[in-house]
């Protein structure tokens, strides 16, 4: 693995996607030394303050407030702690269920295969924003439903992408030397098919943050995401879309900062295709 | 030619009925799943509990799962979804009613998204190897960045709200009538000669078709470049250059036919995505289709809606799949003859 890190790390793309999830990151862990105010504070005598720059701003509200009076960069830093929870547990949650089921399908075939595949068929008949938003009235709002939701819906992603990747790891010469020299199958899948796989998995988890990262705003945008408590930034494009004449800025920030964060992810996911070299065909979005 | 494809889609249709059966026993459960209690939620709130129990073996809610399952599934091939709770109305008919204004939407803003596709596609692969490569790559990635309900968002922004250029909610400017003869707006006003009802809906498709288009033009744009990329591997390219053809038309008049293939599979699947990205859109600009319907339905617990709304998507994303899948054999000489 030594060289393909190495090679990756010289990829401009990934230095630059990394550097930008890295400051997005520390936003998100440090969010209550960064933040000015606390997101839920309200200051109903200046509500829909312009940013400090623009005439009429408040400086102690470098970026603003809300229709309710709270401070939209505080509101923006902590929405960077939801996004980056989500983005981060929900990929690694679908990649573990769908990895797991794509090397059981790939490494047995056979009827598991079938049965595997079929389930594929079914979840993906379903469209993912319709499946996400029936699973969402299902579970109820918040934060930990959210990362299920997001989990149930795509780890077909993984299943589909990987299943044929384990299916060419699969007939080479030296699974089946493991084989001989006695690995059971739990030991060969491990030590000798998961090496040969992880590349693209690795790719794959940077392109699901991403979309973990849209899902949540989109379900956060109609109201049935996070939960009204939680700073989101689906949520406050719904509040600041209400209000768009009197304080644009509001709707404009953060849908910057939900592009910043998903370009960066893709960014990474690209980047990462191209100097780690895996198969990856289209697999749409 | 037309009796072979029509008898292909209904095999392939045919073959999609199980999964059918599937999906819609996976709604139901998922569904039956909520805390609430549909027949406390149709009566009002000052009824008895001895009324409540009496709507609820009214309702079938009393009997087992499996079999209430069956119960909804032999109604619902009877055409009857249920009622609504929130609207008080069939749901069959509500679904109905707003479908046509979704698949209006969401066909053009395939359209829209095809010949942005394949301009950029054709671009994209045109740069290559000079210096506007990178820069046209990075380009396609960002452009992947932004999901559908950013670009809605967007564009109500600045054509909308900033130039004041195009409307932004709704179907048509309100005064004018919407005349109701097969559901499909675009085609009713032009059906009773209302032009300036058809400029208006067309004023007012333009925004969200656009928003919806840029969002799945990027994945077009760069499965057609690669897919360019392995037909200028093929020896006819070649020959085509040793017969003096300019790349010009080579690349469109050979190499774009075949390498629109692979591509016109991939609209398929992104059709069927497509079709459900109208949701977030018609959420933002108050477009009264089906998407709206569900996030009301959502919103409300409205169980049955919400079932009937879920499995009509499915059916819908299953039939463009359907009908691509066959013209994919259709217009692939290699597959057609059997």
């Amino acid at each position: 693995m030594g060289g393909p890190v190495l090679r990756s790390l010289r990829s401009p793309r990934v230095l630059i996607a990394s550097g930008m999830i890295f400051c997005i990151a520390f936003c998100a862990i440090f969010a209550g030394f960064i933040a000015p105010h606390d997101p839920g504070d309200q200051n109903l005598v200046s509500i829909l303050t312009p940013p400090a720059w623009a005439g009429g701003g408040d400086p102690s509200y470098p970026l603003g407030t809300d229709s309710l009076g709270r401070c939209v960069l505080s509101r923006l830093i902590y929405g960077a702690r939801t996004a980056m929870l989500v983005a981060v547990f929900a990929s690694i949650g679908a990649m573990i269920i769908g990895s797991i089921l794509a090397h059981i399908s790939g490494y047995f075939g056979g009827a598991i295969d079938w049965i595997i595949g079929r389930m594929v068929d079914v979840w993906m008949s379903f469209p993912p924003v319709i499946l996400s938003l029936i699973l969402m009235v299902g579970l109820g709002v918040g934060l930990d439903k959210v990362i299920l939701a997001i989990v149930l819906v795509d780890w077909t992603r993984f299943c589909r992408v990987l299943r044929s990747e384990v299916l060419v790891v699969t007939r080479h010469d030296y699974i089946a030397a493991a084989r001989l020299l006695g690995f059971t199958h739990w030991q060969t899948i491990v030590r000798e098919v998961l090496p040969a796989t992880l590349p693209l998995l690795i790719t794959l988890v940077s392109l699901e943050m991403a979309i973990a990262v849209v899902v949540e705003a989109i379900l956060s945008f109609v109201g049935l995401g996070v939960g009204a408590d939680q700073p989101a930034w689906g949520q406050m494009i719904a509040d600041a879309r209400q209000y768009v004449y009197q304080s644009p800025w509001n709707l404009l920030l953060p849908i910057l900062a939900i592009f910043l964060t998903v370009a960066a992810f893709n960014l990474l996911g690209d980047g990462l295709r191209r100097t780690l070299d895996v198969r990856l065909a289209e697999t749409g979005r | 030619m037309i009796a072979t494809v029509v008898r292909l889609i209904v095999r392939r249709l045919l073959a999609a009925i199980p999964i059918l059966v599937v999906v819609s026993a996976l709604l139901f459960c998922v569904l039956r799943l909520l805390p609430v209690d549909p027949a406390a939620m149709s009566l009002p709130p000052t009824a008895t509990i001895a009324e409540v129990e009496a709507k609820r073996r009214e309702m079938g809610l009393d009997r087992p799962l499996p079999q209430q399952y069956l119960i909804w599934l032999a109604d619902a091939l009877h055409g009857d979804f249920g009622r609504s709770i929130a609207f008080r109305r069939e749901a069959g008919s509500l679904v109905a009613a707003t479908l046509p204004a979704t698949i209006e939407l969401a066909f053009c803003a395939m359209v829209f998204a095809a010949i942005l596709g394949v301009g950029g596609g054709v671009l994209l692969f045109h740069v290559r190897g000079t210096l506007f490569e990178p820069a046209a790559d990075l380009a396609s990635v960002l452009l992947l960045s932004i999901p559908e309900f950013l670009w809605g968002l967007i564009l109500l922004f600045v054509f909308g709200v900033v130039l004041h250029l195009l409307p932004f909610t709704g179907e048509v400017s309100p005064g004018l009538p919407q005349p109701h003869i097969t559901g499909f707006l675009l085609l009713d006003s032009l059906l009773v000669g209302r032009f300036d009802v058809f400029l208006s809906a067309c004023q007012h498709l333009i925004l969200p078709a656009v928003a919806l288009g840029l969002a799945f033009s990027p994945t077009i744009m760069r499965v057609l470049r690669s897919s360019l990329f392995d037909v200028y591997h093929e020896d006819y390219i070649q020959q085509a250059r040793l017969r003096g053809l300019s790349e010009g038309h080579i690349l469109l008049g050979h190499a774009l036919k075949n390498a629109s293939l692979p591509t016109l599979t991939l609209a398929g699947v992104q059709f069927g995505i497509l079709f459900s990205g109208t949701l977030l859109v018609e959420v933002i600009y108050s477009y009264p289709g089906m998407g709206n319907l569900m996030v009301d339905a959502v919103r409300n617990a409205d169980l049955p809606l919400i079932q009937a709304i879920g499995l009509t998507y499915c059916i819908v994303v299953l039939v463009i799949n359907t009908v691509v899948d066959s013209l994919y054999v259709v217009l692939n000489p290699k597959l057609r003859v059997r």
